[in-house]
């Protein structure tokens, strides 16, 4: 008897302990993520502008994310990371030129330097972003927008009848639902993802990274893409109306849909280009890679 | 004054104007390295811009070296050298640059005239071949059952005679190896890692002095291009006809030349 109650004894001693070590542990982290948030510092500022403003955004260490808003302001928040003070946010506003950057202070790194933008801006404003960690995104706009940055992940998203213009080293880059506009994007290493992307004029290229393109190149548009070693894979509809031309100089091409045969100066090379037509021509899509392999398939 | 002030006010500063705002200027910069930094390479460019304003061509020792490394490389011949700048009449084309990044860049300038430069030789290499080559453009093509760089036998170039060496190439760093590469290498002279050009050591040392946390990564993308730039180099030694591997080998130059501009754009 003595003995259980020994042990009921012991029992509770060990579940008080652990009840007052949970509530330690908690404190702890309470205080840790409260410290965090604290570290944060959020400002906003806001722009009043006409049509057609322009809007730079430019951070070594950060996201930039940006959204339509109203039609005349422009409405920037950036939040600091960390309360080092290694960083500030400088801002000028030009007329209908706004420019906001993160400068960084000496003894800024990528954990004391880091600075988050989100941005409402009129959909209609040309936009240029740069950040070397990323992500960048933009979405539902239709003004002209450049993108630039080393390892950015970078997205592109509903936008139309605008340029779009990226740059990068090795961030991947995935543009959707984009049309009706000039599209360049050129990168070194990175993957490009095309989906729904149309428009007059669509370029992409890579040295090693791979370019994907999901859609039906539109209708009376031109598309190059071009890497050096990355493969290259166009998923098209079976309506899909186009003059294809495609050449890897050392690696394979392959196409799972009949093609007419149309001419072209540098004649086909079994395995290693196809040219050929489909529906009504209307786009012209040249697919080239130096040692990358070419895939044409149907969805 | 802030550092938007100083941006202002340098391009009068640096005139030698703006004297009612020098004692300002003067303490900020001793308490901003970003600005300090920015004036003293500004001063820089201006001083060396002074002494570039002097000569409007390059001297003729470049153009005889470029000429010399094309055709080491084998990549022209003497009939076709082409006359070089210096020769030429005023009317004559002049080398292109690329257009610019519309962004103003302050630091590092001298490395955008590189950058371009790469291009530009890249168009050069590209543009500039013997008309023998050109004449086999047109010729029927290879049979498709083997590859043409195994297959074609090239004559009349430089290259003709190491085509047929067998030797494994040494593995690169970061490559991943396909089956054409496989190929090519077999088929190449042997792939020795050349040492990296001035340029591309006075990038990397810019690199590590500015973000030297990501040298290592810039010398990987810079080693995966020129890598990239000697295979179509050898290619096109060994396929002159080749109008889309010449198409590639500028590519390859406008690579190198991106990854310039992406780095000295993040290192501002």
């Amino acid at each position: 008897m003595a003995s259980l109650r020994r042990a009921n004894l012991h029992r509770a001693s060990i579940q008080r302990a652990c009840a007052q070590h949970t509530v330690v542990v908690t404190l702890v982290l309470a205080t840790g993520l409260a410290s965090a948030a604290l570290a944060e510092t959020r400002k906003e500022y806001r722009f009043t502008v006409g049509a057609n403003a322009n809007v730079s955004v430019e951070t070594q260490y950060g996201a930039i994310s940006v959204k339509p808003g109203s039609a005349n302001q422009v409405v920037v928040t950036a939040t600091i990371k960390s309360d080092s003070g290694n960083v500030e946010v400088d801002q000028h506003q030009s007329g209908n030129r706004i420019e906001i950057a993160s400068h960084l202070l000496q003894g800024a790194d990528q954990q004391t330097g880091q600075v988050d933008y989100e941005l409402l801006i009129p959909p209609d404003a040309t936009l240029n972003l740069r950040s070397s960690t990323g992500p960048l995104s933009a979405e539902r706009l239709h003004g002209d927008l450049t993108m630039e940055g080393s390892d950015a992940v970078m997205n592109v998203r509903n936008v139309e009848n605008g340029h779009v213009h990226v740059r990068t080293m090795r961030g991947t880059v995935t543009l959707a639902d984009v049309s009706n506009g000039h599209i360049e994007i050129s990168s070194i290493s990175g993957d490009i993802h095309l989906k729904s992307v149309t428009g007059p004029m669509v370029q992409a290229s890579s040295g090693s990274g791979r370019i994907f393109y999901d859609g039906d190149f539109g209708s009376g548009g031109q598309y190059k893409f071009t890497t050096h070693r990355g493969d290259i894979e166009a998923l098209v509809p079976v309506n899909v109306s186009a003059d294809f031309r495609a050449h890897s100089v050392l690696g394979r091409v392959q196409h799972d849909f009949p093609l007419k045969p149309m001419h072209s100066r540098f004649p086909a090379e079994a395995g290693r280009s196809f040219f050929g037509t489909t529906g009504e021509a209307a786009s012209e899509v040249v697919l080239r890679s130096f040692s990358g392999r070419i895939r044409l398939k149907q969805h | 004054m802030t550092c938007s002030d100083i941006q202002r006010a340098l391009p009068e500063v640096l005139d030698g104007g703006a004297n009612g705002v020098a004692a300002e200027f003067e303490t900020h910069l001793k308490s901003c390295p970003d600005c300090s930094d920015l004036v003293s390479d500004l001063k820089l460019i201006t001083s060396e811009a002074r002494q570039l304003a002097a000569t409007e061509e390059p001297a003729p020792r470049v153009w005889l070296r470029i000429a010399a490394e094309l055709r080491a490389e084998g990549l022209i011949s003497d009939a076709t050298i082409p006359e070089p700048a210096f020769a030429r009449t005023s009317a004559a084309p002049r080398p292109v640059l690329l257009p610019a990044s519309p962004r103003r860049r302050w630091s590092a300038w001298w490395l955008a005239p590189v950058a371009a430069g790469l291009v530009a030789a890249g168009s050069y290499v590209v543009r500039h071949k013997p008309a023998p080559q050109v004449a086999q453009q047109q010729a029927p093509p290879t049979p498709t059952t083997a590859p043409a760089p195994v297959t074609t036998p090239v004559t009349g170039t430089p290259a003709a005679s190491s085509a047929s060496v067998q030797a494994p190439a040494p593995q690169r760093l970061g490559r991943k190896s396909t089956p054409a590469k496989d190929l090519l290498a077999s088929t190449a002279e042997p792939q020795v890692e050349p040492a990296p050009s001035a340029e591309d050591q006075q990038f990397l040392s810019v690199v590590s002095t500015r973000a030297p946390s990501m040298r290592a990564t810039y010398e990987n993308q810079l080693n995966a291009v020129n890598a990239d730039i000697r295979e179509t180099q050898a290619y096109v030694k060994r396929n002159p006809g080749d109008a889309d591997a010449r198409q590639h080998l500028m590519d390859a130059y406008q690579q190198k030349a991106l990854l310039y501009q992406i780095a000295l754009d993040r290192i501002q």
